[in-house]
């Protein structure tokens, strides 16, 4: 796991596509968790 | 051209609710899903009420899915035991997602409790298939082949009344599918899907029962929740609207036979991921009309009942007045679409060997 951490950035230049999505997919994710808690409130 | 709905009360464009239910249907076809999940969203896009949306959905289902389970009863891919053990679990479901959605909708949150249901269930289902297709891509580039075990054993393996299925040869506790039709029911009631995309990998991975018969069983149990669904949403809430069923009905059966044409010609791995991207937009789409859009106070203009055609006024005095009959009506009038979409495939079929056959 640390390796993985130390290795991130290059990781991250490597699979640009799945980084971008991975993205993506926290952002969609992020947005309906909030919009949920915002709107039951 | 816009057509006036006389139960939904609205007017909708009939070309948009043609091709929208034609688009869905292909890509059913092609990826063997049920659809309800993409055409209720939009549905309410295209104005209809969420409550309306679900129910007429509801009934389309039933159509579409007669349609289906009697090509697999023509060829005996159907295990009816089973298939009767998950509509058990499927019928206690549904009632408990109708009281629901009574509740909901008499503390007037019905709206928001279908739409946030819809924006997890296409994020879930959106992200695990970009992730599965990402994944699939991936091994196909890098060549590589994995095993997978035959049978994996869950908690819900260990639990009493085990019995013999003989056509899918399994000895399996007969509350294994009663739990899973309870779910299923319980998601139908509230979203109006047949909710084959939980029903299918629960046949496959916790039943596991043979790939050939899954797809007729679970069309098979998708009948039977929307025949209650449909009967009960129109019992309760009078929401069921013909005219709105039979624009559903034809454009998704078309598109279903044209899918189903098509998938027998393309590879569906990548698309299959740009369905996953298809499902998260949707569902961004609807946390953007949840969360953000203004919502404007529709002006309600009252339509006289003197001004509706006679067919409007016809569906609209029975739907008031005999709801049990409007209910049992608008079952049958769905099984007798499909079963007919079923035999004037076979026809077209026949028709297509005869012709190579005099060829050859």
């Amino acid at each position: 796991m640390p390796d993985l951490i130390k290795n991130l950035p290059s990781e991250i230049k490597k699979n640009k596509l799945k980084t971008s999505i991975f993205i993506g997919l926290s952002a969609y994710w992020g947005i309906i968790l909030i919009g949920t808690l915002l709107s039951i409130n | 051209m816009d057509v006036f709905l006389p139960i939904a009360e609205v007017s909708v464009n009939v070309l948009a609710i043609f091709s929208l239910s034609g688009i869905v249907g292909i890509l059913s076809g092609l990826f063997g899903v049920g659809g309800g999940f993409l055409m209720t969203p939009f549905l309410i896009f295209l104005g209809v009420p969420p409550t309306y949306a679900v129910a007429n959905e509801a009934n389309n289902i039933l159509a579409t899915s007669v349609s289906g389970s009697t090509t697999h009863y023509l060829k005996d891919t159907l295990d009816y035991k089973m298939g009767f053990m998950i509509v058990i679990g499927g019928a206690v479901g549904t009632l408990i997602g109708i009281w629901t959605f009574t509740y909901f909708k008499g503390i007037g949150k019905i709206d928001i409790v279908i739409s946030l249901a819809y924006m997890y269930i296409l994020a879930i289902i959106g992200t695990a298939m970009l992730v599965e297709g990402l994944g699939e891509i991936d091994k196909a580039r890098k060549k590589i082949t994995t095993k997978k075990k035959l049978h994996v054993h869950y908690w819900i393996h260990g639990l009493p009344l085990r019995m013999r299925f003989q056509k899918s040869k399994l000895y399996e506790s007969a509350f294994t599918p009663i739990i899973i039709g309870l779910i299923v029911g319980f998601i139908a009631a509230i979203m109006g899907i047949g909710g084959a995309f939980i029903l299918v990998p629960a046949m496959i991975y916790i039943i596991g029962m043979p790939t050939k018969l899954i797809p007729g069983t679970s069309l098979f149990v998708t009948i039977f929740v929307s025949i209650i669904v449909t009967f009960l949403h129109a019992f309760n809430y009078g929401s069921i609207d013909l005219i709105l069923v039979f624009m559903l009905v034809t454009g998704s059966i078309i598109g279903v036979q044209c899918g189903q044409k098509l998938g027998e010609s393309v590879d569906s791995t990548g698309l299959k991921t740009l369905l996953a991207v298809l499902l998260l937009v949707v569902g961004i789409a609807i946390a953007y009309d949840t969360f953000f859009a203004e919502h404007t106070v529709q002006e309600i203009t009252k339509i006289d009942k003197n001004d509706l055609n006679p067919l409007s006024m016809f569906i609209k005095r029975i739907s008031v007045e005999v709801p049990i009959l409007y209910g049992l009506f608008s079952i049958v009038f769905a099984v007798i679409l499909g079963v007919a979409a079923a035999f004037i495939r076979r026809f077209f079929s026949n028709l297509r060997k005869k012709y190579f056959k005099k060829i050859t």
